[in-house]
């Protein structure tokens, strides 16, 4: 039995549930708005507490903030609420807002990702208030304009990063075993092409909590802090994989089969202009970007000399956004691409011969069986 | 430690019948586990999504975002905490809770079912857990 069972069975923190919607929605505020303390907190290593508590008008959040400010840890904290007069004798709605500020201060005095913080405390209103947390969360994340300071640290992490991401569970049950703080801390030296790859992995919010805590990081850790997290991380990916709980994939499944590419640059180049435009022009760019690492540069330069410079942007910034992927995933994506033009021929008569036959053969392409180990 | 008390025994109380839901509780975690293990915890939330168990959703979708350990534990447990369900809704969002948190772990099926036949209580957990292991592939 976990320890959230153990501490559920405690009698007045269940009066949470006679709280009323009005008050629920006040102690949601409440929770908002000590997201934000949390950010700005993070971001001038808690200076910005002093002005918070003097700013706070709500006695029990302005009580811990001003400990807070003063110097105060997550347990003097604890105590200072546990014998102060003003957490005695409340009613369930005060006591509920006592026990997600207390969970709030707690987060920010460890450093947590305001969307944790956030997590905890709307935790305390129930599942009903699931929904509206996350587009809180999502509106805040998505305004976010990131610095991307840039702190390299050399070694075999990224190689292992994109070597993990073959399996999509292998990369968390690795992170997993690291732990969050651990993996963020490793992670935050390597460059934006693995960070890219690991945000992928989690949600939209998830991704952005991600990204904020490795700049968040980088702006505080040297790169002998991040070097010694790389190791302690890679030392986790050894354990787990001399435990048989992890198989690394092999190097070569990030080696695009060379007959395809030529193959799918074949078909590209024997396109005929208003076909090829059509389908670039139109088509999803994040699917195109994908197929676009199985092109020679050749075909890349037809199709972006081809396009409108507003089209050819885009299609650069997905791109750019596009994690660099596994031979299996060229292949997909070089598959769709043949799909979308063998269906756009279909609807005129100009298509050369030559580019047909090409894009029926990627069209059918098979992946090529791996060697046993 | 777990701190057993008469109160965490009179409110997880409910009948055989009531308990013997837990079954398809158990076997959807394990096909959660299973899903997980083969494409990760983002691959969830389309469960969640179709979820009629708030608690579950919850779970699910902290999942996705990356929530793990300890914070997992803690959020979770503040949602039990904050809860004044008795009997076999408050058993099952235990269970469902310890689902999720062995879910998180990225425990085995066999060490999952352990944790969850607990809550079938010791009279019958042996004889549940023979049964679903018979079942699991």
């Amino acid at each position: 039995m976990n320890r959230a069972v153990i501490e559920a069975s405690d009698e007045p923190a269940r009066q949470a549930a006679q709280v009323s919607r009005q008050k629920k929605d006040a102690i949601f505020e409440l929770a908002c708005r000590v997201a934000q303390i949390a950010e700005r907190s993070r971001a001038t290593e808690g200076a910005s507490l002093a002005d918070d508590a003097l700013a706070e008008r709500r006695k029990f959040l302005r009580f811990g903030l001003d400990l807070m400010a003063q110097g105060a840890d997550a347990e003097r904290l604890d105590l200072a609420y546990r014998h102060s007069p003003v957490t005695l004798d409340l009613d369930a709605g005060t006591r509920l807002e006592l026990s997600a500020t207390r969970e709030g201060l707690r987060a920010i005095s460890a450093g947590e990702h305001p969307a944790f913080v956030l997590r905890r405390m709307t935790a305390f209103l129930g599942p009903e208030y699931l929904d509206k947390a996350s587009a809180w969360l999502a509106a805040r994340l998505g305004k976010r304009h990131r610095k991307r300071l840039s702190l390299l640290v050399p070694g075999d992490l990224p190689d292992l990063l994109r070597n993990l991401s073959l399996d999509p569970a292998s990369l968390e049950r690795v992170i997993r075993a690291a732990g969050w703080d651990l993996s963020v801390a490793a992670i935050a030296g390597c460059a934006q092409e693995s960070i890219d790859l690991v945000a992928g992995f989690y949600g939209k919010i998830g991704a952005a909590t991600f990204e904020d805590d490795v700049d968040y990081l980088r702006g505080r850790l040297s790169g002998d802090d991040i070097g010694q997290a790389q190791n302690a991380f890679l030392e986790v990916v050894k354990n787990l994989e001399a435990s048989g709980e992890l198989e690394l994939g092999s190097e070569d499944e990030f080696s695009s089969d060379p007959a395809f590419v030529h193959e799918l640059t074949r078909a590209v180049m024997a396109l005929d202009d208003k076909s090829l435009r059509a389908v670039f022009k139109d088509g999803d760019k994040k699917i195109l970007a994908r197929a676009m690492q199985g092109l020679e540069p050749r075909a890349h330069e037809r199709i972006l000399g081809l396009i409108p410079s507003r089209v050819s942007r885009k299609l650069l910034d997905a791109v750019d956004d596009a994690a660099f992927l596994p031979s299996r995933e060229v292949l997909e994506a070089g598959r769709t691409l043949a799909h979308a033009v063998l269906a756009q021929a279909a609807l005129t008569r100009y298509v050369p011969r030559e580019a047909l036959d090409a894009f029926e053969r990627v069209r059918d392409w098979t992946a090529p069986e791996l060697p046993e180990a | 430690m777990i701190r057993w008390n008469a109160d965490l025994a009179k409110r997880l109380a409910c009948s055989d019948d009531e308990r013997r839901a837990l079954g398809p509780l158990i076997r959807r975690f394990i096909d959660l586990a299973r899903k997980s293990r083969k494409e990760g915890f983002l691959s969830l939330e389309a469960d969640a999504a179709q979820s009629e168990d708030p608690l579950l959703t919850v779970g699910l979708r902290l999942m996705a975002e990356g929530v793990s350990g300890e914070t997992l534990e803690d959020i979770l447990a503040t949602y039990l905490f904050a809860s004044d369900e008795k009997g076999w809704p408050f058993l099952r969002a235990c269970a469902t809770v310890e689902g999720l948190l062995s879910l998180s772990a990225g425990d085995e099926s066999p060490l999952m079912i352990r944790k969850l036949v607990a809550y079938y209580g010791a009279d019958r957990a042996l004889a549940v857990l023979s049964e679903l292991e018979a079942a699991a592939p």
